[in-house]
């Protein structure tokens, strides 16, 4: 061997070390920079635009204080097709995301529920998002100050249109895509 | 008809549903899997290198065997897809890499040696990473959620303080390079039990802090901007530094002390968020530590060898800081791209392939390579922290930062004491040195991790406090 041969081989060895390095790094480059925002607005407008289009011009207010006027047409519904995750839009853990898979998830201030919200206005077992026939539905599970969709008490299971405001006592949220 | 068909069509929604679920953790398995075959060939490439280096041929035995090694980490994989299949990805890779440079490293010592067979520290080594690698899966097979461990949080701060002590125990103990940390049957069979005790500690603090921590962190005087715990609160702080005492004492172990104080220390901070705690354990450990160096002659040896490493007399002297010195001129030797494996002179340092294995590897890899290894260390702590903060549950997140901040603390000593940041104590470099006893506890804390990041990413949960 001769040393020139050798001296490659290292070389060599020390470039494989860094790209393995690297090839971690650029694997996690999500967590060390964060999500691309990017592509996060789009969506968002078209979520709110598919939802409710006369009230995309008061979106933003909309989410927080406002509850727009439920949307009656089923076009805009969340389905395990077009939503991926629930976003908290007020309240404590504001901005928070919660994945959307094909269980249901329970809300409540018990331990054992999905997205677990200790105030003082939501009940133990408050309220449950369900998927049927492929569409999320909300049900109030009889909670004592009940589960808001767009400002109106939810009585009955009721599809989830996008972008629309669903609120569990403080707590506010909406599903996305 | 219609009814089969209705019933067929039924039974294919649910088995596409899982399919949909699935998609996603395979995702990080096979990712997994690319990174593994590229660790890999690291490990055989080092492995080769040193022989073309060191003999100018290629011996294929001891490829063999690290071939039945990386077997068994794809074993390790395999399992993982089945019982695991939502933990971090990058954890294993990295491990392995650490555990195969290091292999290849203790194997180029032994060619220097002369070392062969079953007096090869290499060989050795890897029926350690065998048995380390057969441990960490057993723990990743037995403990299916962490939180059964938070049920024995006081059962293992017993085993821990009874495996401290197992050294001190008269016909059990050993010791060796000054310290009394060796459990072993003659020669044949050693073991540092204080390395398992780091992981029953870590397990220990973080069910004891996830119980405690209220009355730690509310009440208490506030001084000086920081609110100071009250004087029954103090307790456990003082139990944990008198047992690092008498560790330095009785076992002669700096090292180890620093080690198990350190981590207590980090995670008082990290489960009350109070500043104080750590100002009051860092000047508690510092008052020791230089009443130790004043009347106990090796911490004070040590800390000259630090200070004096250069002075002839120091550098002449029994136990003096000519291996310091050593790896230092080793590390120099090794400039910025090494000398290249197996073509430097690390054995000319005592003990290369255990304490000094970061300077017989910076001698050969250079600080190129050297800061690859680092940088390795990096993301796998940065990995554990990340899991930690991740976690749905105070005993898991806690866990996650005790056990990732335990390997970095101990790199830090072992780093900083080898290129003379600190004073040198003796610890061993998590997965790479020569070690049976390191190498078992460091893969058990990578299947808890695992284990830990796939409960995190299994049960979604958020929890939102009003």
């Amino acid at each position: 061997m001769s040393e020139l041969t050798l001296l490659v081989l290292q070389l060599g060895f020390l470039l494989l070390l860094w790209v393995f390095v690297f090839a971690i790094v650029y694997a996690l480059r999500s967590d060390l920079f964060g999500q691309r925002v990017r592509k996060l607005q789009p969506d968002a407008a078209a979520a709110s635009a598919g939802a409710a289009p006369s009230a995309s011009a008061t979106a933003p207010t909309a989410a927080v204080s406002k509850p727009a006027p439920a949307p009656t047409g089923g076009g805009g519904d969340a389905t395990s097709e077009n939503a991926s995750r629930l976003v908290i839009t007020s309240g404590a853990k504001s901005g928070a995301e919660f994945p959307l898979g094909r269980d249901e998830i329970t809300i409540g201030r018990s331990s054992d529920s999905a997205i677990i919200i200790r105030d003082d206005y939501t009940s133990t077992h408050h309220a449950r998002l369900m998927l049927w026939n492929g569409r999320w539905m909300i049900q109030d599970l009889d909670s004592t100050n009940g589960t808001f969709l767009n400002g109106s008490r939810v009585t009955v299971p009721t599809p989830i249109p996008l972008g629309a405001t669903v609120k569990v006592g403080a707590t506010t949220f909406e599903l996305r895509r | 008809m219609t009814d089969r068909s209705a019933a067929r069509a039924a039974e294919r929604a649910p088995a596409t549903g899982s399919v949909r679920r699935i998609r996603m953790p395979q995702k990080l398995r096979n990712l997994e899997l690319g990174l593994l075959i590229v660790a890999c060939v690291i490990n055989a490439g080092a492995i080769v290198l040193v022989q073309l280096g060191a003999l100018g041929r290629i011996d294929t035995q001891l490829v063999l065997l690290g071939a039945g090694l990386s077997a068994l980490v794809f074993g390790l994989h395999i399992a993982m897809r089945f019982v695991a299949r939502d933990a971090d990805p990058f954890l294993l890779p990295v491990a392995t890499v650490l555990n195969g440079l290091g292999i290849a490293m203790i194997y180029r010592i032994d060619i220097a040696y002369g070392d062969a067979g079953w007096d090869s520290a290499a060989v050795r080594q890897i029926v350690w990473s065998v048995i380390a690698i057969v441990a960490a899966l057993a723990t990743i097979l037995l403990i299916r959620n962490h939180r059964t461990l938070f049920r024995y949080t006081y059962l293992s701060g017993l085993i821990a303080i009874v495996l401290l002590l197992l050294p001190l125990v008269p016909g059990l103990g050993q010791t060796r390079g000054g310290a009394r940390v060796w459990v072993g049957i003659g020669d044949l069979v050693t073991f540092q039990p204080g390395e398992i005790a780091k992981i029953a500690l870590a397990v220990f603090f973080a069910g004891y802090l996830v119980r405690n921590r209220d009355s730690l962190s509310m009440v208490g005087r506030t001084f000086l901007g920081m609110r100071f715990p009250r004087g029954r609160d103090l307790g456990p702080l003082l139990v944990v530094w008198a047992l690092s005492m008498a560790v330095i004492v009785f076992q002669r172990d700096l090292g180890t002390a620093l080690l198990y104080f350190g981590l207590f220390l980090v995670m008082l901070y990290v489960a009350t968020s109070r500043l104080s705690w750590v100002v009051l354990g860092l000047s508690l450990f510092l008052a020791g530590a230089i009443i130790a160096s004043q009347t106990l002659d090796y911490v004070n040896g040590r800390f000259q060898n630090w200070l004096n490493a250069f002075d002839p007399a120091v550098y002449d002297a029994q136990g003096g800081s000519f291996q310091l010195v050593q790896g230092l001129f080793g590390l120099a030797n090794g400039g910025l791209i090494g000398t290249g494996l197996g073509q430097g002179r690390p054995d000319l340092t005592p003990v290369p392939q255990s304490d000094y294995i970061i300077a017989s590897l910076g001698e050969e890899l250079g600080l190129a390579g050297l800061f690859a290894i680092l940088a390795l260390y990096v993301l796998f702590v940065a990995r554990g922290f990340r899991i930690g903060f991740a976690g749905q549950d105070d005993f898991g997140k806690l866990l996650g930062v005790g056990l990732s901040f335990v390997v970095a603390l101990q790199v830090f000593i072992v780093v900083g004491g080898v290129t003379r940041v600190i004073p040198l104590t003796g610890l061993t470099t998590p997965f790479l040195a020569a070690g049976g006893s390191s190498l078992v506890a460091n893969w058990i804390i990578v299947a808890l991790l695992l284990r830990l990041s796939d409960t995190v990413r299994n049960h979604p949960r958020l929890v939102i406090d009003g």
